[in-house]
């Protein structure tokens, strides 16, 4: 039942879409009623608004992929959404499914007769608020589809992008709009606002005795964070700054550019999307970085490493890494001094960092100089499972059985290396571990790779 | 006065009766009878009445009436066409001029419903003065005979199908005899020309019979025309394998391998040359290294090449392929730039 | 003029120049939409290495490959054993052979130095019949499994139909069946080769074309980010 969300005059956003900050998932709290629908438009208008919107961005890459579908079905083999329960309408491409409708009335190179002679029939309103589930309840956007893809379609790109269409459209999930708007507004999708940062800053390093830079005019390296971090995983900050530290790094947090979740990516809106990027891009150029660090953090990493020169229109004019990367590179160059950890460890891969971003042995450089005994699940590495949180997933509630079911796949995938610690590079996923840890009442915690090297760190007697 | 048999006239030739019946054996086993009709077949042949058989001849090149007469030695086929009362053969007759009109003329009255009427050539029809005689056009003389007669036998391709004066652009207007008469049962023995002992075998069923044979669908007697060269061809083992000779002195030519590549139609053409073959079973063109031109089926001489294989069908040409390519660029390049700018329009409505 | 005639005259003239007509303007029709420079920082400059994601997602990887088997073996039964068969049967390959004649000027033997081999045709019934029989696997599986029933559409229906119908005819023929006349079945099988030609470009035969275009673009794109190929 989706009811139309109040508009943004009457709107008390922290009234109407207040936070949970006090489970094991960051959220929103679960709706009474749920907002699903955005804006004031006619359904028509709304179907209108969503094919148009979803080809604007089209380009000729997703031209060729919505031509090449043969409708093999195998990407459903990959989707753990699919795995845990046989539903078809689960099937990757079947996601895109109005979308791919819209390219060929819209884009293709047959639209004008697809048009006048209906060949493909026109997408309702009633078939665009069914997708809505499939497109954000039930995608990830992990892309182990588009691994599988015998033509090589890049399906979760697409999803990515349909996510524009549902946007503009005004259907995006209660939950995951009230955040993007909260994040646009606020500049944090859970509260994190600069003043809150800047106050947390400073109560951590009070209490953990560290110093931890703020807004220098001038610095190397530019750290960020994820709200998620800064919110309810706050030994993520302490442990950046330990690390920093520890190299000798010249480095900075800073309030114009800090939050390195992106939720215009994760709901589907560009503008936003590309505001929150410029925001990282403008704050590393205005205090000369020639390193911007992004955070334990998924998508973090697609948005700017992979998209943010896009937004920036130019190349960046300086280096991006991943938290594990940066740490990587110090392991590499021997600068990273770690004490052994005598425990048996397996990773879990952040899909967007390793099998979509391209970073998967970083994390496993960083293990193995921590002198770990590594036991990679099965399956792993590219190929690996997603915990089921990602791409917005985790912030909607109506999705909290569904993600349960998908969850049960990790837990299993964990047990089976008989491995004391997981480890991963993601907040996101560890708070889907957390809520899963929780829901199953598992024994198993994930843990950080960033706070266990930080825990572990050689440090030199002053 | 009554006409002497057959079997009299045999008699009076000197064929025994051995030599008789040895024939009507054979001639028994060509039309795929049992034996057990083998004393039908000879009392028939034996009492039958020489029928009057009226040959028209029209736009032919005598190739029929050549290939039926020609005799090595006193064969019993030549002898039995002799036998029948040929009361009409431009060819082989002795009258002339009226003296053969009238001949003609006085058959038909006095045989009138029985004669066979025998046709070669085909009939122009764009302009009576293209074929006539006597002054009589093609076309009034078949319809006049064809009027007074059993039925007929149209033989050769010319008759049977409109043959090579048919063939493109078929100046004259050349039509089969099926074209003209519709009323009386035609027999089409195709071939171009036909192999003598079909002839006398068809001859020889309606003789025995009083019927017209079993036809196929284009008119032809199946016996001789129901299967294909194909299927009966002595090289057939070579095709089924791949082995083809490429040109007409390659190993493969002398390897006697099929000649697919080269052209031959066997596989569409209908005819007993592999089986019944020429010259007495001598042999018949692939045996001979050239492939089957197909002269037994319509229009044989419009359809591709003789040398250009069968599955070679008229697919245009490069210009017509070009022409569709260049259309395709065409239509390609505005369908993308149309898309492009409905992009463009939306995105100029949002900002 | 007879059904054979009309197959191999005008209706193969039509159908070769449709399908010409249609695959390059699907083609180009995309060929020409927006492209954006890729302007990130790559981890591996070279992303024209990525192209060998074309051979490599040939098959999927062994994570996958217990949902998936069934299909990739019975799509390439089918494939190869239509292939063979269409390229390297002796009436076939001659046509193809004039087709190359007539568009480039010298035979084939002429310019690659070695005739075109032909196969045996038992090897061409052979291949053919399997061919048929993963066809129709192929098609029990797309109504059977929800997966594939639930996205198929009359694309994939016709696309089967328009596929299987060449393959069948064509045994019809060969094999004379049922004492129609030869000429009728040759020309049945000609003329549905040319509905396949027809339909080719416009519904999703023309993965034939794209498997190249869509595995080389995230081929790529993956490659330039080190991402999983």
């Amino acid at each position: 039942m989706t009811t139309q969300t109040p508009g943004a005059a009457e709107r008390d956003v922290n009234k109407d879409f207040p936070l949970e900050l006090d489970e094991p998932r960051f959220s929103v709290k679960e709706p009474k009623i749920r907002y699903d629908m955005q804006g004031d438009l006619t359904d028509e208008e709304r179907v209108a608004t969503a094919m148009r919107n979803f080809v604007k961005d089209f380009g000729r890459t997703a031209a060729v992929y919505m031509e090449s579908c043969i409708h093999c079905g195998m990407c459903a083999e990959a989707c753990h959404f699919h795995e845990v329960t046989k539903d078809p309408k689960y099937t990757p491409i079947w996601k895109l499914e109005p979308f791919k409708q819209a390219y060929k009335r819209e884009y293709g190179p047959f639209a004008l007769f697809f048009r006048a002679f209906n060949l493909k029939a026109k997408v309702t309103h009633e078939q665009l608020a069914e997708w809505q589930h499939l497109l954000y309840d039930s995608c990830t956007v992990c892309g182990r589809c588009s691994l599988m893809c015998p033509m090589g379609i890049d399906i979760a790109t697409l999803i990515s992008q349909a996510r524009h269409g549902m946007f503009h459209a005004g259907l995006v999930p209660h939950e995951l709009y009230a955040v993007a708007e909260r994040a646009k507004r606020e500049g944090s999708p859970l509260g994190a606002t600069p003043q809150v940062f800047e106050d947390r800053i400073d109560w951590l390093a009070d209490d953990h005795e560290i110093e931890i830079p703020l807004d220098k005019d001038k610095a190397e390296v530019l750290c960020t964070m994820s709200s998620i971090e800064i919110m309810k995983y706050p030994d993520s900050v302490v442990a950046t700054a330990k690390v920093m530290n520890h190299l000798g790094v010249d480095w900075t947090f800073r309030t114009d550019g800090y939050e390195a979740t992106n939720f215009g990516l994760l709901s589907g809106n560009a503008a936003w999307q590309k505001q929150m990027t410029l925001k990282l891009i403008e704050a590393a150029v205005a205090c000369g970085a020639k390193t911007l660090i992004l955070p334990e953090c998924g998508h973090a990493y697609m948005a700017l490493r992979w998209m943010g020169a896009a937004m920036y229109g130019k190349p960046l004019p300086f280096r991006v890494l991943h938290m594990a990367e940066f740490l990587a590179e110090n392991v590499r160059e021997k600068r990273l001094k770690l004490k052994p950890v005598h425990k048996t460890v397996t990773f879990h891969d952040p899909c967007q960092v390793s099998r979509r971003g391209g970073a998967i042995e970083a994390p496993r450089e960083v293990l193995k100089a921590l002198g770990v005994e590594l036991r990679e699940m099965t399956p792993t590495k590219g190929t690996n499972w997603c915990c089921g949180g990602g791409g917005g997933v985790v912030a909607i509630h109506r999705a909290d059985a569904l993600r349960h079911k998908v969850f049960q796949i990790k837990m299993k995938q964990i047990e089976d290396t008989g491995a004391e610690l997981p480890v991963t590079s993601c907040a996101n996923c560890r708070q889907t571990f957390d809520d899963g840890q929780a829901h199953f009442k598992w024994d198993t915690t994930m843990h950080s790779l960033l706070e266990l090297v930080a825990d572990n760190l050689i440090e030199d007697e002053a | 006065m009554s006409t002497p048999t057959l079997g009299d006239y045999l008699r009076t030739r000197g064929v025994s009766r051995r030599e008789f019946l040895k024939f009507c054996t054979t001639a028994a086993s060509l039309m795929a009878l049992p034996p057990s009709m083998v004393p039908r077949v000879a009392e028939a042949l034996e009492n039958a009445r020489r029928p009057s058989v009226i040959w028209l001849p029209f736009q032919e090149c005598t190739g029929c009436t050549e290939s039926i007469t020609r005799a090595h030695g006193a064969t019993i086929e030549s002898m039995i066409f002799e036998a029948i009362s040929l009361d009409y053969q431009h060819t082989l007759q002795a009258a002339a001029g009226d003296a053969a009109e009238h001949a003609r003329e006085k058959a038909m009255k006095d045989n009138w419903g029985k004669y066979l009427l025998v046709v070669d050539g085909s009939i122009p029809t764009a302009n009576a003065g293209y074929g006539t005689i006597a002054g009589v056009s093609h076309l009034d003389m078949l319809k006049e005979a064809a009027d007074g007669c059993a039925a007929v036998v149209a033989v050769g391709s010319c008759a049977a199908f409109g043959g090579i004066p048919q063939a493109n652009p078929n100046p004259t207007g050349a039509v089969s005899v099926s074209d003209v008469v519709k009323d009386k049962p035609i027999i089409n023995i195709s071939g171009c020309p036909p192999i003598p002992v079909v002839i006398t075998g068809v001859l020889m069923q309606y003789l025995t019979f009083g019927q017209v044979p079993e036809l196929d669908a284009l008119g032809r007697p199946k016996a001789f025309f129901g299967q294909n060269i194909h299927d009966r061809c002595y090289r057939r083992p070579f095709y089924e394998r791949g082995q083809f000779a490429e040109s007409f002195d390659d190993e493969g030519a002398r390897q006697g391998w099929c000649l697919f590549k080269l052209g031959c139609k066997g596989p569409v053409t209908y005819n007993a040359c592999a089986t019944a073959k020429w010259n007495n079973g001598t042999s018949f063109p692939i045996e001979a290294g050239h492939g089957c031109i197909g002269c037994s089926e319509p229009r044989f001489w419009d359809k591709n090449g003789f040398y250009q294989p069968l599955s070679t069908g008229n697919w245009g040409s490069g210009k017509t392929l070009a022409a569709a390519a260049g259309a395709g660029v065409a239509l390609g390049a505005a369908s993308a730039a149309l898309g492009r700018k409905r992009q463009k329009d939306v995105e100029a409505k949002q900002s | 003029m007879t059904l054979l005639d009309f197959a191999r005259g005008p209706a193969l003239q039509w159908s070769i120049a449709i399908f010409v007509l249609g695959i390059l303007w699907r083609l180009v029709g995309v060929f020409f939409l927006r492209t954006k420079k890729d302007l990130s920082a790559p981890r591996n400059p070279a992303a024209w290495k990525g192209l060998r994601l074309i051979a490599l997602r040939s098959w999927p990887r062994k994570e996958f490959l217990e949902g998936t088997a069934f299909g990739e073996v019975m799509g390439y039964t089918f494939h190869l054993g239509f292939l063979v068969a269409l390229f390297f049967y002796v009436p076939h390959l001659l046509f193809f052979e004039s087709l190359f004649e007539g568009i480039i000027g010298t035979d084939f033997a002429g310019i690659f130095g070695f005739s075109w081999p032909a196969a045996p045709t038992g090897v061409i019934t052979f291949l053919s019949a399997i061919s048929i029989a993963a066809l129709v696997a192929v098609l029990i599986h797309r109504i059977t499994n929800p997966v594939k029933r639930l996205i198929s559409n009359f694309d994939d229906y016709l696309s089967w139909l328009l596929t299987i119908a060449p393959l069948a005819t064509g045994m019809l023929a060969y094999a004379h069946a049922g004492g129609i006349r030869y000429e009728t079945l040759l020309g049945m099988h000609i003329l549905s080769a040319e509905a396949l030609l027809v339909w080719f470009p416009f519904g999703k035969l023309i993965h034939a074309f794209t498997i190249f275009a869509a595995r080389g673009s995230t081929g790529m794109i993956f490659e330039r980010r080190g991402a999983s190929l």
